[in-house]
């Protein structure tokens, strides 16, 4: 926190108590790929997914991490599995400072081994500055705590949540709240139910701010009967084989964590598993698989960068008879990208060139949301503020500015929609209301105005409780308690000396016995228990009377260093009344001029007249009073106490 | 869906032996249907009547998916239902978060193990190994009485770990789970990961093995299959209390050889044969009701047949009546038509009818009934030969007296999960009262997964409830656990014990408002930290201001809000409380305040790392042998020494352990 501050000196209010709320999309700003959002309130750091671009390599693929602090980051949440939202994470975890938490749902947790795994073996092969070794992300799994759907957690009082996403099993959609102020970070999502999954759910709750994505913009897909018919159309009677080993590995994760998808596959569970397949096979790899006759093979990365989907793809682009189904969103830089704009040829991984005869198709797969899904997400959230993530610059400026036109007549709603580019911030002010609940003995009164509180006011993770301190320890888990002191020192006075020079730092001192033991009460806190040569002090500890300790010890101290004979105590002081009338006098008289004092004390009184007013002082307790002006009875009683307090010994 | 399992269970195990009528297999699918579910710590809000309340569920451990409820009214007062939770960490299950749950207004908690005090777990996983080791070698089975999904996943993992590990020499023996449903409880223990513990889970996302994919235990699901299984073995069986299901079968079949064994795992029910076996472990003989459902004979069967038909006509009538379509109608009474028919014989006809051919249910009857004019007639031709009439010998064959056999088989070997299922079979429950000498050994290791006594006391005074609610558990317990909290002070409150039906007012005076705090007020405040909270003294004055902001920009809020702060004063309507602070000169100044426990030890760290020697010398804290600190029953912290440099770097140090306000 300490640097926080510092780097915020400028601005006078404390990072915690500041109404400013920044999002920077640190990537997927105005791209798609490498998202990583970071969400600053309150002093509180929240990084929303951490993921690289797959069309970059190395330190390149990472988002822009260099512009903040990780060991700043107080939160890490990650939505789903998919490279693009988790591949930076073994780095980020075991590479940087962080010391955050960070959070994922389980079957996220159980694909992100496997599938970072599998890019990690994909990519050796080609880029040799890898950012983690398999051992990096094995260690990276100690980190990764779990969450499940709905279940609420708190992080230094960061509240958070999840809800279905519906993108890929596991994917979620987080729901951040900081002192009052909600952010709902959709992640990829999708709307639309598919075969194994639900579509993503509608909070009940109203976010303050949406980020967004808007990978297909203002596109509409498809209907799912068509998609479907016309894959099918595609392929069929042929035998279908899943060729890689990472589906193989994660389908175990799938036959688990049915809980996560859809009520049909619920359902289904309770007859058979929906994922142990018929009539889909697996393939070990390109070298148990016999290029005899047709097949389909589905086979992964989906962008086609590396890997067995291109080394298939590159043994059988020649041939007309053959053909390809791009079944999932393409990055720019991509191969898949590269060959639906239908060139003459392409180049392999080994620089040659091969003529691209094959068909090729493109039919959606990826469960992300279309501009229908989304206008409707937005309607049903009203967000006061829109952020735009993940999605291609000019997709996303479309989708903005359609927005924007869908809600420009409807005075009822403002949506403020905002795109940020990487790195570039959006600061929004909320301003936070802080209300304190005012409970028990002090609550017993309804507030009214003009009533006085005093208590003692809790503040914990931005919810203030206002108590009595007796209450306290019924409604926290905090208790009061006492520390008492005893401090010994050396003295070889008397305790009638000692009592002497007490006088004269307070006004009461009192001479006890406790248990037989000869003692002095000052301040009257204060016990002065006189032992053989030493005196004990003793009293409860309180910031007050330590400092009246103080004060005794070196009382103490001095009248043990004095060395007055012991025989001639010189009588305990009395107040001297007729000093104290002397010099409140002389005082009067500097203030007021010598003609305006009386020179004759009346009884205990002492007048003094101003400009005809007269003021009657009593000197027995100081009282003063002057019918006829207010303000000069203030002034002469504050000047009476300051005089009398400066002549007398403490009192308490 | 756990439940659901064990419900369905606990229906199909009594149907096998007893007629059990409170509700249906459909009863419980519907009752399914209303069922929400949440994950632990989902917080849900309730409407309409319930406005202001949320429930929380928190983990129990315990029993997969086992709950701590925590209800909490308008944020503040919580009540807390802890019932059967286990604090211990298992080997499927993390252990309840009770402790974590800090002052509830109210607690209700059971006193059910509060007078019992188990071994250690270690122990009893020892106790139970040697128990399975001694008697398989000596060629005995082990009767294992377990629930049918709870518990039971605790044991079966936990068996069929031992029975992984080389070292064990379980090899050679077999393990099998026997209950109606053990397919479905393992399959749902499979797909239920995220509900269990750490290292579970942990196994699954490091190694893809699902926990619950067992190498060792088969599954049965009736006697028979468990037949299969060759001996000797060790069979994990519901129901816990011995007097339903399976288990209760094999021990009557189990107990009167001295070379098995018995192994019950839980106290159930006082009353019940499992119970009684527990409170007599010395018992050498026992007389039981042997209930069992068996199939009508003779003139039983012949008068069910009579009356089935009766109905069936009835219900065809009926059906006639509606008009409805004859297609659907039930196809459990099926068997019952088609047999009807064969015994019949297949009469064909001369005239076409229109439904002719359809042997489906009532329609067969009812179009007999109306529109025949005739009965069919047949004339056969009697054929001779050489040695006289020609005859069919089937005519002559004696009919099977139970037709319905043929088709139930078949029925078993299509759903063979369902190989109990008698129910199409015409069948009564009898009961035979028997008496059984038990010469196997019987032993009670405790796996039922529950905080014992001193464990509750520990919890209890962790999180310190303001007031308690016992429920069940023997009189005896209740009373000591009551008086335990309330002598040693952990409950403040009232230690409630209420009697079956009685009502307990539990209501308190709790007074609440909100109030706004000006920024001028929260800026002048000093913080200083105890725990996770911050703490500072406030010295206020109330406005009652109409906030415009909140007027404006807000309204929902307001409304909230308005809810709220009326309940207190009502007519006043934007008026909002808020917090002034006071002149300086208004303060008075009040006695300050040490807030925190210290814990003696705890402070000795401190010292040492600010390198001051610090010893304990009977119960008192020696610091660089020059000042003393001593705890006194009270708690009041006594700090003593002389004058010294120490003295006041000690003090200092001790200070840092409060927030002073």
């Amino acid at each position: 926190m300490a640097t926080v501050s510092k780097r915020k000196a400028d601005s006078q209010v404390p990072p915690e108590e500041s109404d400013l709320l920044v999002i920077r999309p640190l990537g997927a700003g105005q791209e798609v790929g490498r998202s990583c959002v970071i969400l600053e309130f309150k002093g509180k750091r929240i990084m929303m997914d951490c993921g690289i671009h797959p069309g970059l390599s190395g330190m390149d693929a990472l988002p822009f991490v260099d512009l903040i602090e990780a060991d700043e980051v107080d939160l890490l949440l990650v939505s789903h599995f998919h490279l693009d939202h988790c591949g930076a994470l073994p780095w980020f975890l075991q590479k940087t400072t962080f010391k955050g938490r960070c959070f994922m749902t389980h079957a996220t947790k159980a694909i992100y081994r496997w599938l970072l795994a599998d890019y990690i073996k994909v990519s050796n092969i080609g880029t040799e500055q890898m950012l983690y070794s398999e051992a990096d992300l094995e260690a990276s799994m100690e980190k990764i705590e779990t969450i499940n759907f709905h279940e609420e957690k708190e992080v230094s009082g960061v509240r958070f949540w999840c809800y279905n996403a519906g993108h890929v099993l596991g994917a979620a959609m987080f729901m951040i709240e900081i002192a009052g102020v909600k952010v709902l970070y959709t992640g990829d999502f999708s709307r639309q139910e598919d075969r194994h999954l639900m579509a993503a759910e509608i909070p009940g709750v109203h976010p303050d701010v949406l980020i967004i994505e808007s990978t297909y913009g203002t596109h509409i897909h498809e209907k799912r009967e068509e998609r479907e018919a016309r894959f099918t159309g595609l392929v069929h009677d042929i035998p279908i084989y899943y060729a890689s080993s990472l589906a193989k590995k994660c389908m175990a994760v799938y036959q688990t964590y049915v809980n996560a998808m859809n009520e049909r596959i619920r359902r289904q569970i309770a007859i058979s598993n929906p994922f142990v397949f018929k009539h889909i096979s697996n393939l070990k790899s390109i070298d148990h698989f016999e290029d005899v006759g047709p097949c389909v093979v589905m086979a992964s990365p989906g962008m086609m960068q590396s890997g067995l989907s291109r080394e298939l793809f590159e043994s059988w682009c020649t041939d007309p008879k053959n053909g390809v189904i791009i079944a999932g969103y393409c990055v720019e830089g991509t191969l898949a990208k590269h060959i639906l704009s239908e060139p003459e040829e392409i180049t392999t991984m080994t620089g040659q060139k091969l003529q691209l005869k094959m068909s090729v198709d493109y039919i959606s797969f990826s469960a992300h949301t279309d501009y229908q899904q989304t206008s409707e997400f937005i309607r049903a959230m009203k967000p006061p503020h829109l952020i735009l993530v993940h999605g291609e610059q000019n997709e996303m400026g479309r989708l903005k500015s359609a927005i924007i036109r869908e809600y420009e007549d409807d005075v009822e709603t403002n949506i403020e929609v905002h795109n940020p580019r990487n790195t570039q911030s959006v600061e929004l002010y909320f301003r936070g209301e802080k209300t304190a609940k005012v409970m028990g003995s002090l609550a017993v009164d309804p507030p009214q105005q003009g009533h006085r509180l005093s208590g003692v006011l809790v503040k914990r993770n931005f919810s203030y409780h206002l108590l009595a301190p007796s209450d306290l320890s019924k409604y926290t888990d905090m208790v009061r308690s006492t520390v008492s002191q005893r401090l010994s020192l050396h003295y070889t006075g008397t305790l009638q000396l000692l009592h002497f020079f007490l006088n004269q730092l307070s006004g009461d001192v009192e001479a006890i016995d406790i248990q037989g033991k000869k003692a002095l009460k000052v301040f009257r806190k204060i016990l002065v228990i006189q032992g053989v040569d030493m005196v004990t002090l003793e009293w409860n500890a309180s910031p007050v009377n330590d400092m009246y300790a103080d004060a005794v010890v070196t009382v103490i101290l001095k009248a043990d260093s004095a060395g007055i004979s012991t025989k001639v105590i010189p009588p305990i002081m009395k107040l001297d009344k007729m000093h104290f009338t002397e010099c409140l006098m002389e005082m009067l008289a500097d203030m007021f001029g010598d003609e305006a004092v009386s020179k004759i004390v009346k009884g205990d009184r002492l007048f003094v007249t101003v400009d005809g007013k007269s003021v009657s002082i009593n000197l027995r307790n100081q009282e003063v009073k002057c019918e006829e002006d207010e303000v000069l009875q203030q002034m002469v009683t504050t000047a009476v106490t300051k005089l009398y307090n400066s002549l007398t010994p403490v009192k308490v | 869906m756990i439940c659901f399992r064990c419900v369905e269970c606990v229906n199909k195990s009594r149907h096998n032996s007893e007629n059990f009528e409170l509700f249906t297999l459909d009863d419980v699918d519907a009752a399914f249907d209303k069922i929400i579910q949440l994950k632990y710590n989902q917080s849900i809000s309730l409407k309409g009547k319930g406005q202001g309340i949320s429930v929380t569920p928190l983990a129990a451990g315990h029993m997969i998916g086992g709950t701590i409820w925590r209800i909490i009214k308008d944020g503040e007062e919580d009540i807390v239902y802890a019932v059967d939770f286990n604090h211990k960490k298992e080997r499927h299950l993390n252990g309840c978060v009770l402790e974590s749950v800090t002052r509830p207004s109210l607690l209700i908690t059971d006193a059910y193990n509060a007078a019992y005090n188990q071994a250690r777990r270690r122990q009893r996983d020892e106790q139970l190994m040697t128990n399975i080791l001694q008697t398989l070698r000596n060629s005995g089975n082990v009767l294992i009485a377990v629930d049918t999904a709870g518990r039971v996943l605790e044991l079966a993992h936990m068996l069929d770990q031992l029975w992984r590990n080389q070292d064990s020499g379980l090899m050679a023996y077999s393990l099998a789970l026997l209950n109606n449903v053990s397919y479905n409880v393992v399959e749902f223990a499979k797909s239920q990961v995220e509900w269990m513990s750490d290292k579970i889970m942990r196994t699954f996302e490091g190694a893809r093995n699902n926990p619950f994919q067992f190498k060792h235990l088969q599954l049965c699901h009736s006697l028979p299959e468990l037949n299969r299984v060759p001996d000797p073995k060790v069979v994990l069986a519901s129901s816990p209390d011995l007097e339903c299901g399976f288990s209760r079968e094999l021990f009557i079949q189990w107990c009167t050889n001295p070379r098995n064994s018995i192994i019950l795992t839980n106290r159930t029910s006082p009353g019940t044969l499992g119970r009684q076996l527990i409170q007599n472990p010395n018992q050498c003989t026992v007389t039981i009701l042997v209930k069992r459902r068996v199939r009508l004979e003779g003139a039983e069967l012949e008068d069910y047949m009579r009356k089935e038909k009766e109905k069936e006509l009835e219900a065809a009538k009926l059906k006639a009546e509606k008009g409805g379509d004859m297609e659907d109608s039930d196809s459990s009474e099926d068997s019952d038509i088609e047999m009807e028919v064969d015994i019949v014989g297949k009469a064909k006809h001369d005239l076409m009818m229109k439904t002719e051919g359809k042997s489906r249910g009532g329609g067969f009857f009812k179009q007999a009934k109306k529109s025949y004019p005739m009965f069919p007639v047949r004339e056969e031709k009697i054929k001779w030969d050489d040695y006289g009439e020609i005859i069919r010998p089937e005519d002559f064959m004696i009919l099977d007296i139970n037709p319905t056999e043929d088709e139930n088989k078949e029925n078993r070997e299509e759903n063979d999960e369902t190989l109990q299922d008698i129910t199409e079979v015409p069948t009564k429950c009898v009961a035979v009262s028997q008496t059984l000498d038990i010469n196997a050994s019987v032993q009670f290791i405790d796996f039922e997964g529950r905080s014992d006594a001193e464990s509750i006391k520990k919890i209890i005074s962790m999180c310190k409830p303001r007031r308690l609610i016992l429920v069940r558990g023997s009189p005896t317990a209740i009373d000591s656990l009551a008086s335990y909290c309330q002598n040693s002070g952990l409950v403040q409150g009232k230690v409630f014990i209420p009697k079956l039906y009685e009502w307990v007012d539990a209501t308190t005076e709790s007074h609440i408002y909100q109030v706004k705090l000006k920024d001028s007020l929260v800026s002048s405040l000093n913080f200083a930290r105890a725990k996770e909270a911050e703490l500072a003294w406030v010295d206020g004055e109330i406005v009652m201001v109409e906030d415009e902001y909140l007027i404006d920009l807000e309204k929902e809020e307001l409304k909230k809000e308005k809810e709220e702060v009326e309940e207190e004063e009502t007519g006043s309507r934007e008026l909002i409380p808020t917090l002034q602070p006071l002149p300086t000169s208004l303060v008075c100044g009040h006695p300050s305040m040490f807030i925190n426990e210290l814990k003696l030890s705890d402070f000795k760290q401190v010292l040492l790392r600010n390198g001051i020697q610090a010893e304990f010398s009977g119960g008192v804290l020696y610091c660089n042998s020059v000042v003393a600190i001593r705890k006194n029953e009270a708690g009041r912290i006594n700090l003593e020494g002389c004058l010294c440099e120490d003295y006041y770097k000690v003090r200092d140090l001790l200070y840092e352990q409060y927030a002073i306000i």
